[in-house]
């Protein structure tokens, strides 16, 4: 049984193990025999390293080695994808010109806030719309809050159709950098624009009516692509992998996590519930245990309460894989494919029997 | 000057770190180290799904200020509040003020704009500290619950980069103001949280020669949290075996930060404990010991 999909999303919230699992999840999708690309955001430097990319430029897709040229791998870069559109779709050079020369533009460009998400979905669809992969394992950027990438593309849609960028495109400001309206209002004209300099500042007004104005041509292609790529992620080539630590503190966010992608149409394939600690047993008398054995039992009987208590509260069709902490780090190809090896084993078992 | 005088004369410190070292827990902790201290000290939170009530014990506010022991508060903020507290106070007529921030594209701007959030939160930071909201308690020191490492530095970076993109205007005042409070080093503080193993450290670093890039300045203090306890040398049973691993990637990762980190370091171990408010009290105890020998 094969357990890929044409698009697979890793997520989750920071530091629960998504990008050692996106790419398990890569090897063991090309040792199927599937062209697959990676795309991931943060990597260990061993991890990148192990996968090729460590000194790749950004975006750049790499053949993974020791996998016959089934598996690249490639490193999100925001500002070069940004670049990258601004070049691509712009009308003319000058067009080019006067973004490049934005101060908004360098503003927007030069920072992860909020943009990151955006240019992942430039980056998806560009991907996804190549034809150059069967498979795409999409492990997820490591936002504030974790759900703003699955919601990027939709605020990129409903920003488009908002009045707002209509008034930002509107010709505010002549060429000498003159309010329009206001030199032609006068007197009232005059108070309008004290009225916005007090509010948000005249300066940051021009650069931005510059910006869009600049910017405008590209704008309908972007909201064509993010609402493509919204489409992608919902259709039925798309599954989602949830991660999440064990414990049962994290069952809240986990809970959120699964609603929200149900409530966005996106189909989740598992939850994988990541790092949990063996169960010790009650071989010793807790009297007769050191201080650390006891941390051990205390952590291993937190985690499979959490794992019951999760279980329930998801819907019983639904995979459910606790997958073990592991002695070491994974970062070399071996231990990353026996990794997505034990996920494959355990997805097909919950499938065969599920909630067991 | 000892570590702990120098964290008893911030105004504003910033806890940060890679997702899931446990930063909630370490402000939790640094607030009421600092607050048993005689300082009057509110943790700030800016998750819109409040969580740090839980590790100190009180019941959610939904935004308001609570006191959770003498001298110590907590405080979850919605920085789209802060945004609209701008607004209102520029502009004088209240009906106009509403329809300002009751407008769509308002709304949009607020969403959209990189950097009014952090300059928001900072700001609100900064206003606590100086006495300047009309119904807060008098706070000595504000410690702020911050994003994620990446989201982090931006938090610390944005209000230079904001004011120097707009210029002016009351926001890009309010940049300029957060800016230079950040930059100075004696207001203001960071400390970093970690866990002894690859990826946060790894980020711990960067987080450090990114501000020695763009501040000129160092974290105040590294916290190393969640450590487990010395594993025996005997023993082949499995349990064993994996508590010897992860114990020596431990020690790997504290050995690379004794190279790599030169700053006042704190390691908090692991404790099997349930309930939030009894680990944080736990921590925090051993944190005081480990402060005082700084």
């Amino acid at each position: 049984m094969d357990l890929g999909s044409r698009l697979t999303v890793v997520v989750g919230s920071g530091g629960v193990g998504k990008t050692t699992l996106a790419a398990a999840l890569g090897l063991r999708s090309a040792a199927a025999g599937f062209d697959t690309l990676v795309m991931t955001f943060d990597p260990s430097r061993r991890l990148k390293d192990a996968l090729g990319i460590g000194d790749a430029e950004g975006n750049q897709e790499v053949v993974v080695a020791g996998t016959e040229g089934r598996l690249h791998a490639s490193l999100l870069d925001a500002r070069a994808t940004f670049d990258g559109l601004v070049a691509r779709y712009a009308e003319d050079d000058e067009a080019r010109r006067r973004i490049a020369n934005n101060p908004y533009y360098h503003h927007l460009a030069g920072h992860l806030g909020g943009i990151l998400e955006y240019m992942a979905v430039e980056r998806l669809f560009e991907v996804a719309s190549s034809g150059r992969y069967a498979r795409i394992i999409l492990d997820t950027p490591p936002t504030t809050q974790a759900i703003d990438f699955l919601e990027a593309p939709t605020r990129i849609v409903d920003f488009l159709d908002s009045g707002a960028l209509k008034i930002a495109l509107a010709p505010w400001f002549d060429p000498n950098g003159e309010l329009r309206a206001t030199s032609r209002l006068g007197f009232v004209g005059r108070g309008l624009e004290r009225f916005l300099d007090r509010v948000v500042g005249m300066q940051l007004l021009r650069d931005m009516s510059e910006f869009f104005r600049a910017f405008g041509p590209l704008f309908d292609g972007f909201r064509g692509r993010a609402s493509e790529t919204e489409t992608l992620l919902a259709s039925a080539e798309t599954r989602f992998v949830l991660v999440t630590g064990a414990g049962e503190d994290r069952i809240p966010d986990t809970l959120f996590f699964a609603r929200k992608l149900d409530e966005a149409g996106y189909q989740l394939g598992s939850v994988v519930v990541n790092r949990v600690h063996p169960d010790v047993g009650s071989g010793v008398a807790e009297s007769e245990m050191s201080e650390g054995q006891r941390l051990f039992q205390w952590l291993g009987d937190r985690h499979r309460r959490g794992l019951a208590t999760l279980r329930g509260l998801l819907k019983p069709e639904l995979p459910l894989l606790a997958m073990p902490l592991a002695g070491d780090e994974l970062t070399d190809l071996e231990s990353l494919d026996g990794l997505g090896r034990e996920l494959e084993q355990r997805w097909l078992a919950a499938l065969r029997h599920p909630t067991s | 000057m000892p570590i702990l005088e120098c964290l008893l004369q911030r105004r504003l410190i910033v806890v940060t770190g890679k997702g899931g070292v446990g930063k909630s827990a370490m402000t939790s902790v640094l607030g009421r180290s600092l607050a048993r201290r005689g300082r009057r000290a509110l943790v700030l939170e800016v998750d819109p799904r409040e969580n740090l009530h839980q590790l100190l014990g009180v019941a959610p506010s939904g935004g308001a200020i609570v006191e959770v022991a003498p001298n110590f508060y907590l405080q979850n903020l919605k920085p789209r509040h802060v945004v609209d507290w701008v607004v209102d106070k520029q502009v004088k007529i209240k009906m106009i003020a509403k329809r300002v921030i009751n407008s769509p594209i308002y709304h949009r701007f607020v969403e959209g704009a990189p950097g009014l959030t952090e300059i928001a939160i900072l700001g609100h930071a900064l206003r606590l500290a100086r006495g300047e909201l009309p119904d807060a308690p008098d706070i000595d020191v504000v410690i702020l619950d911050a994003p994620a490492t990446g989201h982090g530095v931006y938090l610390l970076t944005a209000p230079k980069l904001f004011a120097a993109a707009i210029g002016k205007g009351p926001f890009a005042d309010l940049a300029s103001e957060v800016a230079d409070y950040v930059a100075d080093p004696v207001a203001s503080g960071l400390v970093v949280v970690t866990q002894a193993e690859e990826m946060p450290v790894q980020e711990a670093l960067e987080l450090r020669r990114v501000l020695a890039e763009r501040f000129g300045r160092d974290p105040e203090l590294l916290i190393a949290n969640g450590l487990y306890p010395v594993a025996p040398d005997r023993g082949d049973d499995e349990l064993t075996a994996l508590w010897r691993r992860r114990y020596q990637l431990n020690v790997d990762q504290l050995e690379r930060l004794d190279r790599q980190w030169a700053g006042p370091r704190i390691n908090l171990p692991l404790l099997p404990i349930d309930s939030g408010a009894e680990l944080v009290a736990a921590l925090c105890d051993r944190f005081d010991t480990a402060l005082e020998a700084l």
